[in-house]
């Protein structure tokens, strides 16, 4: 759980990232899952490069298996991160989705 | 560079709930006293390679707590570098005997895992990771995961060459009684066991671990024995996407290159090593980032036995982190004690015949750190 204040500076950014398409340069699907996180699992990670060439960990969704292959191309999209408590500030960022 | 390893104490490796870190890093201490002969008021400092007790148990400011515990008001620090922890106390402390500040120095690696549950290790192990990777819930599994895929798709690597290194590092663990687990597996129970990140599987993977090892270490070079004769650490970032190669280690690479070059060694003069297998994805890269075989060659120069007892390079003979263990901040240390015993000729039924000269390879994170030592007789 990040604090609000770190989750209002990290939210600021999400802008920065979004909307923007790439490919899957590798990906893993994690089944053994951090703390926040086990509700989703198993889910796939990839790392993707975007158009500039810059490379980024992002976790997928709105796929299916045909999706999991390298050069598949993604779009970021926003989406919340993790599991939050009720009584917790909701984090979101960017994750990639298949297109 | 030749420093001595005066002395070294190595604890049992395994669940040991009846042991605090305090009371691991004593023993191992008191044993590498004993062992180095000297008397224990003529160390001048105390490094401690520890990664997780201020997160899991609240305990910070370790230098201290290890050395009053001996009785002893000499300078004391608490060094931290993910995984290489105890790879860089052992760095650190060469450095100071170096620049004549210490004559004898004790090093100690320790860590208690399994007091906490394996979620929260696995939690405070993330925080040797970027915040975009734990953004992405990625885990250490899954980020080696991902080296292994890339390796594969790269060259051709395939699941049944990680189990391999299983399999090889547990049969090395069934003749050292103080490895976490002693006993051997076949590559069926590696490939068939649970995923925990696509490829990676638990028997691809490092347990969670209580340990400690300690060694002295001594500018005294006046008597034969064992001697760091290269010591070297290099880094890269701590973001593994962005990397300039999914397949390799930069920072091995650097490392080991200087630290041969101290030791005036070629890396095929090195006749035993012991090498960072926190997933069995990592050894393989090892062994080509040090050179032992050609980029993408790894997985088949394992698998054919080279790096086996008997063979032409023996790989992990204390069974590595797979079957040792790996509690993280003393497995720099324990590398080191491996090595040492090999060149005592003290090793056992691990012994390797012949040799003379060693390396050790620690990683902390995905390779944002590496230490490189070489020991020679």
């Amino acid at each position: 759980m990040s604090s609000p204040v770190t989750v209002w500076r990290h939210h600021k950014n999400i802008k920065n990232y979004l909307g923007q398409t790439g490919k899957i340069i590798v990906w893993t699907k994690v089944y053994i899952a951090p703390a926040g996180f086990e509700h989703e699992a198993p889910y796939p990670v990839a790392i993707v490069q975007f158009k500039d060439g810059m490379r980024m960990p992002l976790q997928l969704v709105e796929y299916n298996e045909k999706h999991l292959k390298p050069n598949q191309k993604i779009i970021t999209v926003v989406r919340k991160l993790g599991k939050v408590k009720l009584d917790e500030v909701i984090e979101y960022g960017i994750k990639a989705k298949p297109i | 560079m030749r420093i001595k390893v005066a002395g070294v104490g190595l604890t049992k490796f395994g669940e040991l709930w009846d042991k605090s870190l305090l009371d691991l890093g004593l023993e191992a201490s008191l044993d590498a006293i004993k062992d180095s002969g000297i008397d224990k008021n003529t160390i001048d400092a105390v490094f401690v390679g520890n990664m997780l007790i201020g997160k899991i148990a609240g305990q910070d400011h370790l230098g201290p707590v290890i050395s009053s515990s001996l009785g002893l008001n000499c300078a004391s620090f608490r060094i931290e570098g993910a995984c290489a922890s105890g790879g860089l106390a052992v760095h650190l402390s060469l450095q100071g005997i170096l620049a004549g500040t210490y004559k004898n120095v004790l090093v100690v690696g320790a860590e208690k895992m399994t007091d906490a549950p394996s979620s929260q290790i696995t939690w405070a192990l993330m925080g040797a990771s970027s915040s975009k990777e734990r953004k992405a819930g990625l885990t250490f599994p899954a980020l080696y995961a991902l080296m292994a895929q890339a390796h594969m798709q790269k060259y051709g690597t395939t699941r049944e060459h990680l189990a391999h290194v299983s399999v090889k590092n547990h049969y090395h663990a069934s003749l050292n009684k103080k490895a976490h687990y002693p006993y051997e597996i076949t590559a069926e129970k590696v490939l068939n066991s649970s995923l925990i990140s696509y490829p990676i599987t638990l028997f691809d993977s490092s347990p969670i671990t209580d340990g400690a090892g300690a060694v002295i270490l001594s500018g005294d070079d006046s008597s034969k024995g064992v001697y760091i004769t290269g010591s070297a650490v290099a880094s890269d970032t701590i973001d593994l996407a962005n990397r300039s190669s999914l397949t390799e280690l930069k920072a091995t690479q650097l490392a080991a290159k200087a630290a041969l070059k101290q030791a005036g060694a070629e890396i095929s003069d090195i006749k035993v090593c012991e090498v960072h297998d926190c997933f069995t994805i990592a050894e393989i890269m090892a062994m080509e980032d040090l050179g032992f075989c050609p980029k993408g060659e790894g997985g088949k120069y394992i698998t054919k036995g080279h790096t086996r007892l008997g063979g032409k390079l023996p790989v992990n003979t204390s069974g590595g982190l797979k079957a040792c263990g790996h509690p993280v901040g003393a497995t720099g240390v324990k590398q080191i004690i491996e090595i040492t015993e090999q060149l005592r000729k003290n090793a056992g039924s691990r012994q390797v015949k012949d040799a003379n000269i060693g390396l050790t390879q620690n990683v902390g994170g995905t390779g944002a750190t590496v230490v490189v030592h070489v020991l020679q007789i």
